[in-house]
């Protein structure tokens, strides 16, 4: 029977993490079959999901991940998954789109927004932040990419973020995401 | 999958750049509209434009919204008009013209071209009377174009054409002397006119075009010129080479946006798309100005010696970064100097840099012609005849299109601006050299037969 193992792991970034994380995987038979990682000012995060047709290996795996934890001092968490939860999130009838956030940083930035788009059921796909020159200026940019529901009224949703973004002090575009496909990519 | 660069980069470019889509230009045929009752003919025009353009402004206002990019202008353009009235008088052809006006304003768009006559091989009694009633059409309407094909690479310059069209220009500017000849910003002569052209004043709609069609014309010379200036600033030793692959590779983006626009426009209306039209359009905005572009390419200003290599340079570039961005490139797609449109090209004019001799030589490698360019009231109708002539050969002899947009001011002077306002800007007008000296050469009329070069089969 198939078990379905979700994995999280957490800590400071450097070499070897994921050598040491497969390396459990692979002892404990497990197959990795799907994984995301990403790292900010230095803290790594990873989530993963592995695969194994024998029979419980749930708890080996957490004890040589435990083990694992200790020895690197990282944070990790395994569950089971059931076959039924590994559909990813079907937004229905939805169309992609850009949504970028231009100003000074300050709190409550992001609430701010995703609040806006949570009240509406749009969900974000794609989410980064840096800070981009814009106009001859330095400028903290939000970008978002999110699934509108296709029944939605865009002008509203579009002057909604505007209102809030002007309540923040920023601004604020929504904008569908082909037209960054055309410019951008042969 | 998009990067943050991209998605930056794009929101500069539409931000900071003047980045837009210039004209959505709705073509209409009018051919089945024709008719030798009068009344019967203005009524099918009428309820053709309705139904064909009555949902084109709501169209392009979700569209832009959706995109985020602003849709500057939407336009008309239908068959040429002494097609479609050739059966009828006079009085017929203003009533078709007052038709035309009538509909555009109630489907929103600012202007309707077409009220246009092809008479590079000869007139047919449409045409003439088309041609007559141009300075009474464009002082008595407000949205209402008019274009005339006076030469073609097959045909050669139809002189007498250009005679009549000198006189033309004179009258209209004349008639509109109150808005300092304005109504001539409405009239373009042409010599190889382009059939899917989506800029006013020369669009019209082609014979051999679909039924309804959306042909776009981008804009740019902002995003251009922003590009250009982030490379010198770079640091980098650039050759003209490099600078022409930044030109190239900003016009790729630019079109590619244009045709998107264009395509879903097209497909909300449940119309053919056409062309997207590559040429850089300034506005008179600060920043949007093509002369700006030749001063980031070291030039001091548009008009000093180098204008026609760097534009030559600018255009091609513009072509070819268009070209592969798009397969369906068409219209004008040439460099715009339109002198009254151009901020940066008004001052060139007033601070002695830009003649009109220069000009005219720069239509030769790349913009398409003399445009917008206010000259004194004074000027003959025979020399106007002959700068248009001159202006032909060019486009003749080289197989491509040129035009002219002359607008004689009544009662001003070299030194005073003609005042024109929004899209059209106001303009120093402009010295025309050598006046009153020509006329025994445009009298002879006639045609100045084709090319030897035009025999290519």
């Amino acid at each position: 029977m198939n078990d379905w193992i979700f994995v999280s792991i957490i800590g400071r970034d450097r070499p070897g993490i994921v050598a040491s994380v497969s390396r459990v995987l692979y002892q404990n038979h497990c197959n990795l079959e799907d994984l995301s990682q990403t790292a900010i000012r230095g803290q790594f995060a990873m989530i993963l999901i592995a695969s194994t047709l024998k029979e419980d290996v749930l708890r080996g795996l957490r004890t040589d991940f435990q083990e694992l934890a200790k020895d690197l001092s990282l944070d990790i968490n395994l569950k089971i998954i059931k076959p039924g939860e590994l559909a990813p999130y079907d937004a229905g009838e939805s169309e992609p789109f850009v949504l970028t956030v231009c100003g000074e940083d300050r709190p409550g930035l992001v609430y701010g927004i995703t609040e806006v788009l949570a009240e509406r059921g749009i969900n974000i796909t794609n989410l980064d932040a840096r800070v981009a020159l814009i106009g001859g200026k330095q400028e903290y940019i939000q970008l978002f990419e999110v699934d509108i529901p296709k029944g939605l009224d865009l002008d509203l949703i579009q002057e909604k973020l505007r209102k809030r973004g002007q309540e923040m002090g920023v601004g604020v575009d929504l904008q569908h995401r082909e037209i960054f496909r055309a410019i951008n990519q042969i | 999958m998009l990067s943050s660069e991209e998605i930056i980069r794009t929101v500069e470019m539409l931000k900071n750049e003047n980045l837009d889509v210039r004209t959505v230009t709705l073509g209409i045929s009018l051919r089945d509209c024709v008719s030798a009752n009068a009344e019967d003919l203005r009524v099918r025009i009428r309820r053709k434009i309705q139904k064909h353009a009555k949902d084109l402004v709501s169209a392009c206002d979700r569209i832009s919204k959706k995109y985020g990019i602003p849709i500057v202008n939407k336009r008309l353009a239908v068959t040429p008009i002494a097609a479609v009235a050739e059966s009828l008088g006079r009085e017929d052809y203003l009533g078709v013209a007052r038709t035309l006006d009538q509909a555009a304003e109630e489907v929103g768009v600012n202007f309707i071209g077409g009220y246009s006559a092809l008479v590079q091989k000869g007139f047919t009694k449409g045409d003439r009377i088309l041609i007559d009633t141009i300075p009474e059409v464009l002082s008595s309407t407000e949205r209402v174009c008019a274009s005339v094909n006076a030469a073609s690479t097959r045909a050669g310059i139809n002189m007498d054409a250009l005679l009549l069209m000198g006189q033309a220009i004179k009258e209209t500017s004349l008639r509109t002397a109150e808005r300092d000849g304005f109504g001539c910003a409405k009239l373009v002569v042409f010599a190889n006119m382009p059939e899917d052209n989506p800029f006013m004043a020369g669009a019209y709609l082609g014979y051999g075009e679909p039924e309804c069609v959306i042909n776009v014309g981008v804009s740019g010379p902002g995003v251009v010129k922003k590009e250009l200036e982030r490379a010198l600033q770079s640091g980098k030793k650039l050759t003209l080479g490099d600078l022409s692959e930044i030109i190239k590779k900003t016009s790729f983006r630019v079109t590619r946006m244009g045709e998107l626009i264009a395509r879903e426009v097209a497909q909300s209306l449940e119309v053919s798309f056409g062309i997207v039209d590559l040429s850089l359009a300034p506005t008179p905005t600060v920043g949007d100005s093509v002369g700006e572009i030749l001063q980031c390419l070291g030039l001091d200003s548009i008009g000093v010696p180098g204008s026609t290599a760097a534009l030559a340079l600018l255009n091609d570039a513009v072509k070819k970064g268009g070209a592969f961005a798009s397969s369906s490139v068409g219209g004008l797609s040439g460099a715009f100097l339109p002198v009254s449109e151009d901020l940066n090209l008004s001052a060139a004019v007033h601070q002695g840099f830009l003649s009109l001799e220069k000009l005219e030589a720069m239509t030769a490698v790349c913009s398409v012609g003399l445009d917008m360019i206010a000259i004194p009231g004074k000027v003959d109708a025979s020399t106007i005849a002959a700068i248009l002539a001159d202006e032909m050969a060019i486009g003749v002899v080289n197989h491509k299109t040129t035009a002219v947009r002359l607008i004689p001011v009544p009662g001003k002077e070299v030194g005073e601006k003609a005042i024109f306002g929004g899209l059209f800007g106001e303009a120093h007008i402009m010295e025309v050299r050598n006046m009153n000296r020509s006329s025994a050469f445009v009298t002879f009329g006639g045609r100045i037969p084709a090319p030897i070069t035009s025999i290519n089969n």
